[in-house]
């Protein structure tokens, strides 16, 4: 079974390393976005909408990160279909566009910290909150790329599909790190933090569960 | 909901309950609450759309399992149905709270937790629609549609029962305010809210197994 996940990230990274714009095109989405913000923003920019803004970027960004991960596989499917149990694809799926998500969101935490600065003291809680909501928004994303790749309107499909059902893990990242931004502390967030990992709990389990039966249609 | 398709003894009951509601909604007396005034009449008419909204969608979540553990298409209109009808119930509800919002609250949209995460639930139901529509293939778009109803639907607990409870809101019962029973929901407004629940649902219920029965008859006249 490890072997296998092994082998299934292994086969993902390698067809982003092999074709590489897709990696670069989301890194430059990412530059571009940055500086368009920093261009409307720069000079009125509060924490509150540092942090509002930051957190939308990051829902832009992993939407369309996590947008190709079934759609590119449409070729491949008949093939998997006979040699792997679904369940050990959805496994190998969330840990590798976890890993992609945080690689990226370290990115854009990086250039938007150089354009618009980086008003916040308690970095370590900040991290943690940053990490723990965008492993929810990659797992959540990647469960509803694979509803939305057998429609026949992938892109506009994954955001009405996604964006409603990420809305909880949303508000309560955001609202955590508002609290961090105005100055808060570890103990003002933990209630949030223990929410958040439950709501990123119970997607996955619910993803795992239920993707047997979207792979198999 | 077999059983409701096959019986009527409910219909009765939910006649006799929404006029007892009607009647009694608009004739009893109520409390005198500052501000609320009269308008709290309309706790007979906002309050169990939501009700009725919540149980229509577990009903078509329940049904969306049933047809991912046997393959049934009868179970897959029955949910997609369930899920039409508590739509209309959450846009009432949401137009009836609009309503009662302008003279309580002072407007339409108060920016209220409760308020924008019933917007997001309707979202995603109209979402569930439209990928309903986007799939051609029937035993697909079952399944699919299965898929993201379940899905969705747990995304939308946290969203209405967690979430506003944490942060400050207008609703009773929710940061801090106090709940229905510490306001005065007297005896008298307890008399025809708990049947207006009842009521309302039933009525919920009895529409969609109209709408299922019509949907069956076409499936048939189709094949």
């Amino acid at each position: 079974m490890i072997e296998q996940l092994r082998w299934l990230v292994y086969k993902d990274w390698q067809i982003d390393w092999r074709t590489r714009y897709p990696l670069a095109g989301i890194v430059l989405y990412i530059a571009s976005l940055i500086i368009t913000s920093f261009l409307s923003f720069s000079g009125f920019i509060s924490p509150e909408v540092w942090n509002a803004l930051f957190w939308v970027i990051l829902l832009f960004v992993s939407i369309n990160a996590v947008a190709k991960s079934f759609s590119q596989e449409d070729d491949r499917t008949l093939y998997y279909f006979y040699a792997i149990k679904p369940e050990r694809i959805i496994v190998a799926k969330f840990i590798y566009y976890c890993i992609y998500q945080l690689i990226l969101v370290a990115i854009a935490m990086l250039f938007y910290a150089l354009f618009l600065g980086f008003p916040v003291r308690t970095i370590g809680a900040f991290l943690v909150n940053l990490a723990v909501g965008s492993i929810g928004l990659s797992a959540a994303f990647t469960m509803v790329s694979s509803i939305s790749s057998k429609t026949n309107n992938n892109a506009v499909m994954m955001a009405i599909l996604g964006f409603p059902v990420i809305i909880p893990i949303l508000i309560l990242a955001i609202s955590n790190s508002q609290i961090l931004v105005l100055g808060g502390a570890w103990s003002d967030i933990t209630g949030n933090l223990i929410t958040l990992l439950s709501v990123n709990v119970i997607i996955i389990a619910l993803a795992y569960i239920l993707f047997p039966y979207t792979w198999k249609s | 909901m077999k059983y409701l398709l096959r019986t009527d003894w409910w219909k009765w009951l939910t006649i006799a309950l929404l006029i007892y509601v009607v009647i009694g909604g608009f004739m009893f007396t109520v409390p005198r609450l500052p501000i609320l005034n009269e308008t709290i009449r309309v706790l007979h008419f906002h309050v169990p759309m939501w009700f009725g909204m919540l149980f229509l969608f577990l009903g078509s979540v329940i049904q969306s399992v049933r047809y991912l553990a046997n393959g049934r298409m009868e179970n897959d209109i029955m949910s997609s149905q369930l899920a039409e009808v508590g739509i209309v119930f959450g846009v009432l509800g949401m137009i009836t709270g609009m309503f009662w919002a302008t003279f309580t609250w002072g407007e339409p949209w108060s920016s209220d937790p409760k308020q924008n995460a019933s917007a997001i639930g309707l979202l995603i139901y109209f979402a569930y629609f439209i990928l309903r529509g986007s799939i051609q293939d029937e035993q697909q778009r079952a399944k699919i549609a299965s898929v993201y109803n379940i899905f969705a639907f747990a995304a939308l607990i946290p969203l209405l029962f967690i979430l506003p409870r944490m942060t400050d809101s207008l609703h009773p019962g929710n940061g801090g305010n106090p709940g229905f029973n510490a306001y005065d929901l007297d005896s008298n407004l307890r008399l025809v809210f708990y049947p207006a629940v009842i009521g309302w649902t039933l009525l919920g219920f009895w529409v969609a197994t109209i709408k299922i029965r019509y949907r069956k008859l076409k499936e048939q006249l189709d094949d």
